[in-house]
């Protein structure tokens, strides 16, 4: 019997450089049974970078990458799943013959895993495109063959690079709730994304990325609380450019009717409100923690916001 | 295990196709096709040639008469006889109407009319000719004489040639007449010993067929050859589709390069014997039928797949296969687009020529210095020394020594291409450069 393990993946002090480019430097994170971490970044801040080192396509220039507690990489290819960006199948071949063909490459008999491959496929809807070539699906569905060729072999970590990517949004919740139920079972899952939206509902850890560095990491909902409740969450009807002129707002991100308005050290939401009432129709007024996104801009995104908006 | 799901999902992407099978049934008929088409093309451009004899000593009537009976007589020719004289009546395909313009006087008036028939555009007028041959009106007398042979077409050498030896005869005839001899003792001197060719084994077995162990190394070469170019060609643009399907990523993240490589190969190289087994099998069937048919004919199709030979295929399929498979592997992980690989391919498919182009000489020589030492290069090996063991025996440490050395590359190149394909196959974006090649080496 195997000991439970604390730890399916850690990185140590991970560094990647491409040239002249740091693509990864000094990442150090841990992903755990049980949880779903979400690599969160920009384009090109080097999440796809960091997966492939974890999957061993690329070495790292430095640092260390522990997977199951030590073990070797050879040993540990059968126990990790990995979804490509964009695409990382055969367009000629039909899905089902595929999806045998990716776990018998994991060491698993086609006999073994045929009926949990026709499972698979009718949870996803897609029971009736078995014996379709691939090129002839939707880029959608495409990607949900994807996932089944990920997880079939009932791996331990799976690896998902942008999982979301090109799914309806019906789709979006029953692949969210197939990773849920994934997590609940014991996997681990380290997926990348830039969909903030979407990261908030689905992971339970973020590792934030920025030009190669890890500029947070944890617990999601600690994470929150400990940036504390300086945001309102406002639902309203009207003219939002006034939104920004609220007495002791810092920031606002205003869209058509609704908007997150980031307030100063000390500021008085009432005082927003008074502010605000005669101006707008209000439908929706929440004093909480700023959302991930808020967070991610925050962190990450505000020289280039703020020399957007000066231009 | 890896590997051989590779292997497993490789061959079957082959052999399913549709392509596969119309390029495993048709083949043959191809290749058949190929050579019975141009053959029987040949002898209808000869069945329907028409000259003019246009004779200035206006002594040669007689004489080129009875060659053109002595050619006609099956006691002569052989079965496969030629018929000259009236067109639809004749016993061979191969035809040759002569006519006979006596010129004593005023031959070049008569020369110059007949060379205006020449030109005579309709097929089907009896004035038209197809050559004009001249015989001057000292060629009895004068040893230097020239006759001119005038044509639309000069490339028709052998309509030439075999005017020129009846016309020829026909003078000798004249000019030993003119000795005093009797007409049979001159057909018993200008008669022609007929010549046939045997090969001799070292085991001092006498083999016959020479010009059909000549076809034979043809098809063998094309045998050997196709698969080559059209495998090696299918792993290249293999693995460069699953760099741009980034499937690699996937299947590098679960196996070696080598395991990889190894399934990769090895399942197109059976996907190709599986092809050249059929088109074998197709032969030796068809190679059965025709023995039958034409035993009485003296040879036996049959002696050719023998089983030795058999053995010599499948062994130097299996080395030219894996050489080119793994330069064609290499070319696939450096490139990024079909239309890069077609670049890196060009070249290479040239080097698998090589051997092709060579393979008249060689096969006229087997044993020249330039076949042995073609057939111990190893890129060239598995075509030339096959070709060697088809028309000759070579000596058996020349043999030994060649395969040796092919597995020996085999070994390097794929150690190789496995460190290349880890890398290369990996870098999206540009080709890279040869000293970039050589720092992969090293890297990986």
């Amino acid at each position: 019997m195997r000991e439970p393990l604390t730890k399916v993946l850690e990185l140590f002090d991970v560094t990647k450089v491409f040239g002249a480019t740091r693509a990864v430097d000094s990442a150090s994170f841990a992903v755990r049974p049980g949880r779903i971490c979400g690599l969160l970044g920009r384009n090109g801040a080097g999440k796809t970078t960091t997966l492939r080192m974890v999957n061993g396509i690329f070495l790292p220039d430095r640092g260390r990458i522990e997977l199951f507690g030590g073990e070797p990489r050879a040993a540990a290819r059968d126990r990790i799943g990995y979804l490509p960006e964009e695409r990382g199948l055969y367009k000629k071949m039909k899905v089902f013959e595929q999806l045998l063909f990716f776990a018998e490459i994991k060491r698993r008999r086609p006999a073994e895993v045929r009926k949990s491959a026709q499972h698979w496929l009718s949870r996803l809807e897609l029971a009736p495109l078995a014996q379709a070539r691939l090129e002839e699906l939707s880029k959608g569905n495409q990607q949900k063959v994807q996932l089944v060729a990920a997880l079939l072999h009932e791996p331990e970590l799976l690896i998902l690079d942008e999982p979301l990517s090109g799914l309806d949004p019906v789709n979006v919740v029953l692949v969210r709730h197939i990773l849920k139920d994934l997590a609940r079972a014991g996997r681990a899952i380290l997926l990348s994304t830039h969909q903030m939206g979407e990261a908030e509902k689905l992971v339970d850890e973020i590792v934030l990325i920025h030009e190669g560095r890890v500029v947070l990491a944890g617990d999601l909902e600690q994470i929150r609380r400990s940036t504390g409740q300086n945001t309102l969450h406002l639902g309203f009807e009207g003219d939002g450019l006034s939104l920004s002129h609220a007495p002791g707002v810092e920031r606002a991100s205003v869209q058509t009717c609704t908007a997150e308005l980031t307030l100063a050290a000390g500021a008085d939401p009432q005082r927003v409100l008074e502010y605000l009432v005669p101006r707008l129709r209000i439908r929706r007024f929440e004093v909480a923690s700023p959302s991930l996104e808020e967070i991610f801009i925050e962190r990450v995104g505000r020289e280039t916001l703020v020399a957007e908006a000066a231009s | 295990m890896r590997m051989f799901a590779v292997f497993k999902r490789e061959y079957f992407q082959v052999v399913r196709k549709k392509s596969f099978l119309i390029l495993t049934v048709l083949m043959p008929f191809l290749l058949a096709g190929l050579m019975i088409v141009p053959a029987a093309l040949a002898m209808k451009g000869l069945s329907g040639k028409r000259v003019a004899v246009v004779d200035a000593t206006g002594a040669l009537s007689h004489a080129i008469e009875e060659e053109r009976h002595r050619e006609a007589s099956p006691a002569a020719r052989g079965p496969a006889g030629f018929a000259i004289g009236e067109r639809g009546r004749s016993a061979g395909p191969l035809e040759l109407t002569i006519e006979y313009v006596p010129a004593p006087r005023d031959s070049e008036t008569i020369l110059r009319e007949t060379l205006a028939r020449l030109n005579e555009a309709s097929r089907r007028n009896p004035q038209r000719v197809d050559g004009v041959l001249a015989i001057p009106s000292d060629a009895l007398s004068n040893p230097a004489a020239r006759m001119t042979y005038y044509t639309r077409t000069s490339a028709d050498f052998m309509t030439q040639e075999r005017l020129a030896r009846l016309v020829n005869h026909a003078l000798v005839r004249i000019r030993l007449t003119g000795r005093g001899l009797a007409a049979n003792e001159i057909d018993g001197l200008l008669r022609s010993a007929p010549l046939e060719s045997v090969a001799i084994s070292s085991t001092g077995a006498k083999k016959k067929g020479g010009e059909l162990n000549f076809l034979a190394a043809f098809v063998f070469i094309l045998l050997l050859l196709l698969p080559m170019l059209i495998y090696g060609q299918e792993i290249m643009r293999g693995i460069v589709a699953e760099k741009t399907d980034r499937v690699v990523e996937i299947l590098v993240s679960s196996m070696s390069a080598m395991e990889l490589l190894a399934g990769k190969v090895l399942g197109l190289a059976a996907a190709g014997l599986t092809q050249v087994g059929v088109w074998l099998s197709m032969g030796a069937v068809a190679a059965g039928f025709a023995g039958a048919a034409s035993a009485g004919a003296g040879f036996r199709p049959l002696d050719l797949i023998n089983p030795r030979l058999m053995v010599f295929f499948l062994v130097f399929y299996v080395l030219g296969y894996l050489v080119y498979a793994c330069i064609y592997a290499v070319g696939g992980a450096i490139s990024n687009s079909d239309k890069e690989a077609q670049q890196v391919a060009a070249p290479l498919i040239l080097v698998i020529m090589i051997p092709w182009i060579l393979a008249m000489p060689m096969l006229q020589s087997p044993q020249s210095a330039l076949a042995v030492t073609l057939s111990l290069v190893p890129i060239f090996t598995p075509i030339t020394m096959f070709l060697r063991i088809v028309v000759s025996e070579p000596p058996a440490w020349q043999i030994a020594l060649s395969i040796l050395l092919s597995v020996i590359t085999i070994y390097i190149l794929f150690w190789i291409t496995a460190k290349i394909f880890r890398v290369g196959i990996l870098s999206y974006g540009k080709r890279p450069t040869i000293p970039e090649l050589v720092k992969w080496l090293k890297l990986a």
